[in-house]
């Protein structure tokens, strides 16, 4: 016993000790340059982690002089937002938060500077690039250049309640069969009052449609022909296969699971679902794994230190491939300030800040911040956090210029279907055709 | 700079003439001044956008790569016309429309009287400026507020529903419940607007033709078919008109609680062009079915201000 605590501390103060020595390394002052009376302007959105953006905001100024404005907004009026101010050569942002997903569509309409110059030409002790998990740093890449930097990266995991699980006695499940009776083990029993088993993002358009890609891969499938996971050229054959055998069965899955949700699940999204969660009306869900900030916060929810996370179900002889998705800062390309704009996202991305961010609640986008056993033990997801990001893969959701529309349109045929409007298979049928007309319209198929 | 009185009063009488045409013209040329800053806003602001928007809808565009627009002549009228998803949205545009305003004047009418015949209370006034808040809030709000009040498992309303032992009910959770939810919001924020109408065609009826029928033996119903409904007609073809025009742009609500679900079950007009628009970018698609949206509201105008005219000379 008194080894081991002799053994931890060694431990604990080398961790203190290679902390210091990196953040030792760099010299800030050399790294950044003397932007006073300048005030960078960062248009994110209104996840949980923009208020622990705005806690390590205050670190910048102390170091260049300049203020920090964080604007916040919604999933698609930040969309919107961005790409109208970017077809108006807008400078009124510095810093773009874009997803991942939208990294095509943002590179053709030349919304971003390119961050590879700076980067390569950059002290590589600040940007860490190897330290960022692989599916973080492809997130911020698209052609074969580092566009952006992650700076908020998300992996799907599912969320079950401890307490519930302990009274009922069963396992946390592991395929989508146990997840379906162990879903049905918590709905409309007595011992579980006002519990409901589970709940998915049902609702018409990006968030069914989210959550189809979220699911694929662990059902088996995938979206298009040439999307394997690791493939070197993911999108050279976009043959969509949305109505494919696992594709339906999917689907038919989602209907399925809707007989475990509350009442009105079929228009639930990601607010919805996690609410409900944090209200204590579902023993499990799966979310983005910011989210969990929501369950975990004593001051709006029920629940809070009686979750714990588990790797996403997969079908049965399958394997999870955990779903990466999140946010990378970008330089807008027809800022005012991109030098100013930079030395903001290096500094706000360095390990050394995103340590103290993530502590403050934000996404670990870092494997020296998803390992370290501070953040492990403040956020015990961290460590399943960890494990799905081994296991996932950066193209689970298409991120050419077309992403957007293409997963509001499988959206909806995925809703039609969870509601009864159309058989699974003939929503997937639709879905199939009118997305390669998209694609074909679009030069992206022949 | 004025002219010295000694002058003036030297000028011949063909000067004065040529200054009477000066006069004349300078009137003209006032009046333009006058005209002219409108002409140029409405050019601007309001005929320009319109003539871009036919311009990009004949057009394959994407608003990210304007400069690679593909003139396409009217196929993306075609596509429209040929997209279920837009009949549909037109037609619960429509269905909105009907049910909606129906509901307003029926609920509207019923107040208006309420009000009408409570009128000597003192208490009423404060009540009747109570009644007109919903429509002084912003429809996005309005859609805020009762995203949370109709939630399924926090909400207001299944709370109180579970109270007298009404299960949950999945307001925006299936086809019908959704399209019902929007229609009981809309009917919720406009109703006082129809009140408001009525209340005054209500209030314009001489009090003496009230006197005459009662005298003549009529009763109730007879004074609200043969009095109040011919006298409040015109008033009420009005608020019809202008709800029309206003479930045409009708999208707040839709947005914020349902996007156009589930499946498309309430998908709308606006909605649709807002998609291709903002969401899409594909402003030649949008731009399409923000013209088609234009013409059907012009033409529904014309025909109901017709109607309107020939009620007023009857």
């Amino acid at each position: 016993m008194r080894r081991s605590a002799w053994l931890g501390s060694i431990s604990l103060a080398a961790t203190m000790v290679a902390s210091l020595a990196s953040a030792q390394e760099i010299d800030w002052k050399k790294e950044l340059g003397d932007q006073s009376g300048k005030t960078v302007r960062v248009i994110t959105i209104t996840d949980p982690f923009i208020d622990s953006m705005k806690n390590t905001k205050d670190g910048f100024t102390k170091l260049t002089g300049a203020n920090v404005e964080i604007d916040g907004y919604g999933y698609d009026a930040l969309h919107e937002k961005e790409l109208l101010s970017c077809s108006q050569n807008d400078s009124s942002y510095d810093v773009m938060l874009i997803d991942g997903i939208w990294i095509g569509e943002f590179a053709e309409a030349g919304c971003i500077d390119s961050a590879e110059k700076r980067i390569a030409d950059g002290n590589p002790a600040v940007i860490a690039w190897d330290d960022f998990t692989p599916s973080a740093a492809g997130q911020a890449s698209w052609g074969g250049e580092r566009l952006c930097v992650p700076v908020g990266i998300y992996y799907e995991l599912m969320y079950y309640r401890t307490d519930l699980f302990e009274q009922a006695g069963i396992e946390v499940p592991k395929t989508f069969e146990e997840l379906k009776k162990a879903s049905a083990t918590f709905t409309n029993n007595e011992k579980f009052p006002g519990v409901y088993g589970y709940a998915m993002n049902n609702k018409r358009g990006a968030a069914a449609g989210q959550q189809w890609f979220e699911w694929i891969y662990s059902a088996g499938g995938k979206p298009w022909a040439s999307n394997d996971i690791g493939a070197k050229e993911p999108y050279a054959d976009q043959t969509p296969l949305f109505n494919s055998k696992e594709s339906v069965d999917l689907v038919q899955f989602f209907k399925d699971m809707t007989a475990y949700g509350p009442p009105g699940v079929e228009s639930f999204a990601w607010d919805e679902r996690a609410n409900a969660f944090a209200a204590g009306k579902l023993a499990m869900m799966n979310d983005w794994s910011v989210r969990a900030q929501i369950a975990n916060d004593p001051k709006q929810s029920q629940i809070a230190g009686k979750f714990k996370a588990a790797l996403m179900p997969h079908k049965d002889g399958g394997k999870t491939v955990s779903p990466v998705g999140g946010w990378v800062a970008c330089i807008n390309a027809h800022g005012a300030q991109k030098e100013a704009a930079w030395d903001y996202i290096k500094w706000f991305a360095s390990p050394e800040v995103h340590k103290q961010y993530v502590l403050a609640g934000g996404p670990p986008s870092r494997i020296s911040s998803l390992t370290d056993a501070e953040v492990q033990a403040k956020y015990p997801w961290t460590e399943v956090l960890n494990e799905a990001q081994k296991d996932s893969w950066v193209e689970v959701r298409p991120r050419h210029p077309l992403a957007f529309q293409l997963i509001d349109t499988l959206g909806a045929d995925v809703n039609k279907a969870i509601i009864g409007e159309s058989t699974p298979q003939a929503a997937m049928d639709n879905a199939n055709a009118e997305i390669t007309k998209l694609l074909k319209q679009n030069g992206l198929l022949q | 700079m004025a002219l010295p009185m000694s002058e003036t009063a030297a000028r011949p009488l063909s000067a004065w003439r040529g200054s009477r045409r000066g006069f004349h013209h300078g009137d003209r040329f006032q009046a333009a001044m006058f005209v002219g800053p409108t002409c140029v806003f409405l050019a601007v602001l309001t005929i320009w956008p319109f003539l871009y928007s036919v311009y990009l809808s004949l057009h394959a565009v994407k608003l990210t790569t304007l400069k690679r627009a593909v003139f396409i002549g009217l196929d993306n009228y075609v596509a429209i016309l040929s997209d279920g998803l837009f009949l549909r949205a037109f037609f619960n545009t429509g269905l909105l429309a009907v049910t909606s305003i129906s509901c307003e004047i029926v609920i509207g009418l019923i107040v208006a009287k309420a009000f009408v015949a409570l009128a000597h209370l003192s208490w009423v006034n404060g009540l009747r400026s109570l009644f007109l808040m919903p429509m002084m809030v912003t429809p996005l709000i309005v859609g805020m507020i009762f995203a949370y009040v109709f939630n399924p498992v926090i909400g207001i309303a299944n709370y109180m529903l579970g109270s007298i032992g009404i299960g949950p009910v999945p307001w925006f959770g299936s086809s019908i419940a959704a399209m019902i939810s929007i229609l009981v919001i809309n009917v919720w924020q406009w109703t006082p607007f129809m009140m408001l109408l009525i209340l005054a065609g209500l209030m314009s009826i001489r009090s003496d033709l009230y006197e005459a029928a009662r005298v003549d033996g009529a009763k109730r119903r007879h004074i609200l078919r043969y009095i109040e409904l011919p006298s409040i007609r015109s008033i009420v073809l009005l608020g019809v008109i202008l709800r029309v025009i206003d479930t045409l742009r009708f999208f707040d609500v839709v947005y914020v609680t349902t996007r156009g679900g589930p499946g498309e079950s309430t998908m709308v007009l606006t909605l649709y062009a807002y998609q291709q628009n903002f969401q899409y970018f594909q402003v030649g698609v949008g731009s399409a079915a923000a013209v088609i949206i234009l013409a059907t509201s012009i033409v529904i105008t014309t025909f109901a201000v017709g109607l309107l005219r020939r009620i007023e000379n009857e």
